[in-house]
């Protein structure tokens, strides 16, 4: 039993992983460029397609291809922020959130247009390995893709506070008016999260192929535990997204273990909205990070 | 005496003017001759050369969303056995009239397939359809079928097609076949097999796993574990998690494509020794292969047509891998079979119309030919449009090809257990 | 100059008035003119898009509370109409009105946890509770027939049980449905209520400030707006005979619901319809012509529309309508707008 318990944790926090990398994009851009992306997961994808073409046509191993997807995607996210975003900028947050939403609809479809509904798989020597500790089990692709997640968000919490172009992007995220006057150009900072934002959803995608499918709508099914993670650790507060993730990621596998395998989604919902009802700013204490 | 006779006779005895002026006459002549050659025209005097009017029939498949790849490849069977009758003469009865292929995309969407079945059918005069591939989109085109009176063949396994539907038919297995069948397989890897059944819980899923849960204790096997799951999960770790935690040694799942991809390569790496069957669906097309690799040699499944039954079978398949590279899969093979029925209806029928290609349909009993491509190569319907016949064939994936194993008299390839 | 005026005012006054005749009739008449049914089945899904955007455009357009949520409404009173039909044998026009209460009830309990939430808290928490929604009715099947929904029994043509052997019927069903919405729309803009809901939309703090009774105003209008989605719900299961949990409570209706009202001008009276017709007929077309080539096209070209649509008019193209009236139109002096 605490067997069963303890493996449905580890399970949990293995996939809790990956949820942060995703939902860490999210609220970086939310807390910074103060609009919700609806077009995270597409990111994801691109990043999963990236490696796919790689390991397939060059073999590069998914986890080395981080060296292309990361940068690569930090580009589409300046690009994105400066041609796409700037002109949505506004009082009104519903064109904003409409255009990430059709920006979504369109990568979706011109993947689908580009490379069929097929499902993509790489197989590499980890792929299918796991360690074995008396009766647990930790998948290996699993464990890696969790330890560089991890690393990738301590990077990012460490360019926030420890360098100027973090510090200013925090600023930014306070108070953008204040912050202008402090002579810190907007939106350079605007594009430099976007594109961090984005580089950790093309991570994201680099490293689940070792162990899931890339197909057009991938990323569909993980951003809206990304969303939910990112409005229980408070909207723009990066640690809170990340202790969400972990936390929504063991209470989906406990769900399913104890409740029903078709309840992870369920107790996670539940999770949300008991927070919202008592904690309605989230569990980060309501203050951008 | 002159009363007798008739009008026109007297007319023309009698009156020496002729009754149109030579204007009015030959307009009337130009009439009656223009008339003449319309007629003609139209098939009313069929004269070799001209083709009789092309009769429609309507292809309902998701070729975009979640369930696209398998859509593109019944889209390319259906393309392919039409080109089969039409170049061996279409429907001869007709006039060698050629079957017209009309295809729509479901988009893997309910509410799409409910407004592309209307729109085919107001929108062409169809003969029969046929579709959809998943239980929950075909439950909602038989339906307009069925108002519209037009009628619809296919595989689509759930037993709640046949219920009240007139117009629908199905000559292939039914799930709850499927289950039985799958459970009579479990005993051959195991005497006392220990049975977790995890299924997606829409249509297809909850048909099946109704069925296995059913028939079980009648074919002794024991049920330890049966969980629905939301398809289209991020991890199948914590699923697994529970089989491993049932003590089963047998694991059979219900599910569509990306779901198994997972949960067979989780398998894998959790260490699980359990005999895999996959159930039909996603696990029965070339594409689970070329996703899970090795991984998929030795396990077992079920399908309600496979490529290796019968010599057609194979010349169909050849022919199939000629176009597209891939074998010949379940739900394509049937659907190839399928519109070999409805030719053979149409043929009885000698006419386009639905409601007579429906009467025909119903009376359906062949037994050679690409029309009888079906497990105990027979097709017969009933009253409710179930195949008499149907039986579904056990397949398992030997060296990434799919051979029939269960029963004996269906067994094309022995059952190799690991 | 002053009388000239007044009656540039009347004529202008009569001028909508014929307009607004002109295009009822147009209405009234188009299914004994049109007997294609594709033709009248996109006039339906324009008529059913339209209301349903009005109803939302109550609530996310004058009050500016973005819900993605709606389906949630639409899915309850779709399953009201549906299981008391064919559990209690109970017609579907009864049901509808059912449906419409059951979706006011659970807009409390909704509104009460949803509204303390400013922003996009709001947004996400209203997706949420309608992802949970669906989550429950597809896992509990005692009451509900779970993930394989339902059909609805086949009565041929049975107007007191909502089911119609023409399409032409449903067609006129669902007009007057939308032109409820419309003049319920109308009632309101012109009422107090109105106006409170324009000041909630565009600064709420300030409209508390000088005595508005937010919580109570949004409450109320939650309600309305719920009813009226549920209403919609339940045409789109008589009309579809097809009910299921990912149908009832797809993302897709909320998305459009919000969509068609941004696209055509969040905040007026017209803007829903504009939007869905614009989006629903380009939708359509694009269908036809693509929607049988390579998967995926039509999408992406529907998506890039959307796009341009938003980057050129972020606040609908009813703001492009106006100007144009303004301009060539209506002679009387300019009106300050105050909504965008």
């Amino acid at each position: 039993m605490l067997e069963t318990v303890a493996q449905a944790v580890i399970n949990g926090l293995l996939i809790g992983g990956i949820y942060a990398l995703v939902s860490i994009g999210v609220t970086l851009i939310f807390g910074v460029v103060k609009i919700v992306n609806f077009a995270q997961g597409e990111f994801v994808m691109i990043g999963m397609y990236i490696s796919y073409f790689l390991a397939t046509y060059f073999g590069v191993d998914p986890i080395v291809s981080l060296l292309v997807s990361m940068p690569a995607l930090f580009v589409i996210g300046v690009l994105v922020q400066h041609f796409l975003i700037r002109r949505v900028l506004g009082p009104n947050d519903m064109p904003q959130i409409f255009l990430t939403f059709a920006l979504s609809l369109l990568l979706l479809n011109l993947a689908l247009l580009l490379f069929s509904a097929n499902y993509r798989t790489v197989h590499t020597s980890y792929s299918d390995e796991a360690l074995h500790f008396g009766g647990l089990y930790i998948p290996e692709a699993k464990l890696i893709a969790f330890v560089v997640a991890m690393a990738l968000s301590g990077a990012l919490w460490a360019f926030l506070h420890a360098t100027d172009l973090g510090k200013a992007m925090r600023a930014a995220a306070q108070n953008r008016d204040v912050a202008t006057l402090m002579g810190i150009n907007s939106n350079r900072v605007f594009c430099v999260a976007f594109g961090a934002a984005l580089a950790l959803a093309g991570a994201a995608g680099s490293l689940l192929m070792p162990f899931y499918s890339a197909y057009p709508f991938v990323g569909q099914v993980f951003v809206l535990m990304a969303f939910v993670a990112v409005v229980l650790g408070t909207l723009g507060n990066v640690l809170g997204a990340l202790v969400a993730s972990l936390m929504m990621g063991v209470a989906e596998s406990l769900g399913i273990q104890f409740v029903g395998a078709d309840s992870g989604l369920i107790v996670v919902f539940a999770m949300l909205l008991l927070t919202l009802a008592f904690k309605p700013q989230g569990l980060g204490g309501g203050r951008m990070r | 005496m002159s009363k007798q006779r008739h009008k026109s006779v007297l007319d023309r005895e009698s009156a020496p003017k002729p009754l149109l002026s030579k204007q009015h006459s030959r307009r009337k002549f130009l009439i009656k001759a223009g008339g003449a050659l319309a007629a003609g025209a139209f098939g009313a005097v069929p004269l070799r050369g001209y083709a009789a009017d092309p009769v429609n029939i309507g292809a309902l498949y998701p070729t975009t969303g979640s369930m696209a790849q398998i859509g593109v490849g019944c889209v390319a069977a259906a393309k392919l056995a039409v080109e089969m009758i039409n170049e061996a003469g279409g429907i001869k009865s007709l006039g060698g009239a050629k079957l017209n292929l009309i295809i729509s995309d479901v988009q893997s969407d309910t509410t799409v397939t409910r407004t592309e079945t209307d729109r085919l059918i107001t929108g062409n005069k169809l003969s029969a359809i046929h579709g959809c591939f998943a239980s929950a989109l075909t439950l909602i085109a038989s339906e307009v079928c069925e108002r519209a009176k037009v009628p619809i063949i296919t595989g689509s396994s759930s037993d709640q097609l046949n219920k009240g539907h007139k117009f629908t038919f199905t000559p292939f297995a039914r799930a709850s076949q499927f289950a039985r069948a799958q459970l009579q397989m479990s005993k051959l890897v195991s005497d006392q097999p220990k049975v977790a059944v995890i299924f997606e819980n829409t249509a297809f899923g909850t048909s099946t796993s109704n069925g296995l849960k059913e028939l079980a204790p009648g074919e002794g096997v024991e049920i330890v574990m049966f969980e629905p799951y939301s398809a289209g999960f991020t991890d199948a770790g914590p699923l697994i998690n529970k089989v491993k935690a049932s003590g089963a040694n047998a694991l059979f799942s219900v599910s569509y494509l990306n779901d198994l991809i997972l949960i067979v390569r989780t398998v894998k790496q959790v260490g699980l020794n359990v005999a895999i069957n996959g159930g039909s669906g996603g696990f029965v097309i070339p594409d689970f292969y070329k996703n899970v690799g090795k991984l998929a040699e030795g396990l077992q499944g079920i399908a309600h047509w496979n490529h290796d039954m019968s010599p057609d079978c194979q010349k169909v398949n050849e022919a199939y891998k000629k176009s597209t590279g891939d074998f010949l899969f379940e739900y394509a093979g049937g659907l190839v079979a399928q519109t070999f029925m409805l030719a053979d209806a149409l043929e009885r029928a000698a006419s386009a119309d639905p409601q007579k290609v429906r009467e025909t349909l119903s009376t359906l009993e062949i037994s050679s030919g690409y029309a009888a491509m079906a497990p105990g190569g027979k097709v017969k319907f009933g009253p409710d449009g179930k195949n008499v016949y149907s039986r579904p064939v056990g397949v398992q994936w030997q060296n990434g090809d799919l051979a029939s194993v269960f029963p004996k008299e269906d067994a094309r390839a022995p059952l190799i257990k690991s | 100059m002053g009388k000239d005026a007044d009656k540039d005012a009347d004529n202008t006054g009569k001028w909508q008035m014929v307009a607004l005749a002109t295009l009822g009739m147009i209405l009234l008449l188009l299914p004994q003119l049109v007997s294609n049914g594709f033709a009248l089945d996109i006039f339906i899904r324009i008529l059913l898009f339209s209301f349903l955007g009005v109803a939302w455009n109550l609530m996310g357009g004058y009050a500016k509370q973005l819900s993605l949520g709606h389906a949630a409404y639409f899915g309850l009173g779709a399953y009201t109409s549906t299981i008391m039909q064919i559990d209690f044998d109970i017609s579907p026009w009864i049901g509808m009105v059912a449906g419409g209460f059951v979706a006011m009830l659970a807009s409390l309990p909704v509104g009460w946890l949803c509204f303390r939430l400013r922003g996009p808290y709001f947004t996400i928490a209203t997706l949420a509770t309608a992802q949970a929604l669906m989550l429950i009715f597809l896992k509990f099947r005692d009451f509900a027939w779970g993930a394989e929904g339902t059909t609805i029994p086949n009565l041929g043509s049975s107007p007191l049980m909502m089911q119609f052997e023409t399409k032409a019927s449903y067609y006129y069903v669902v007009l007057g449905l939308l032109v409820l919405g419309l003049v319920i729309t109308w009632r309101i803009e012109r009422s107090w209520m109105g106006y409170y809901l324009v000041a909630i939309g565009e600064d709420e703090d300030a409209a508390e400030a000088i005595g508005v009774n937010a919580p109570r105003i949004k409450r109320h209008i939650y309600m309305i707006s719920a009813f009226l989605t549920a209403l919609a719900g339940t045409f789109y299961v008589q009309y579809i005979y097809f009910i299921d949990p990912a149908t009832a409570f797809s993302f897709n209706i909320s998305i459009e619901a919000a969509l068609v009202s941004i696209v055509g001008g969040i905040g007026t009276l017209w803007g829903p319809v504009v939007g869905t017709v614009l989006l629903e007929t380009t939708s359509a077309l694009l269908q036809s012509w693509l929607g049988s080539s390579t998967g995926g096209i039509q999408l992406t070209v529907y998506s890039l529309i959307l796009m341009a649509i938003i980057l050129w008019r972020p606040t609908g193209l009813m703001g492009l309508f106006n100007d144009v009236w303004q301009r060539y139109l209506d002679r009387r002096p300019a009106r300050v707008r105050t909504s965008p």
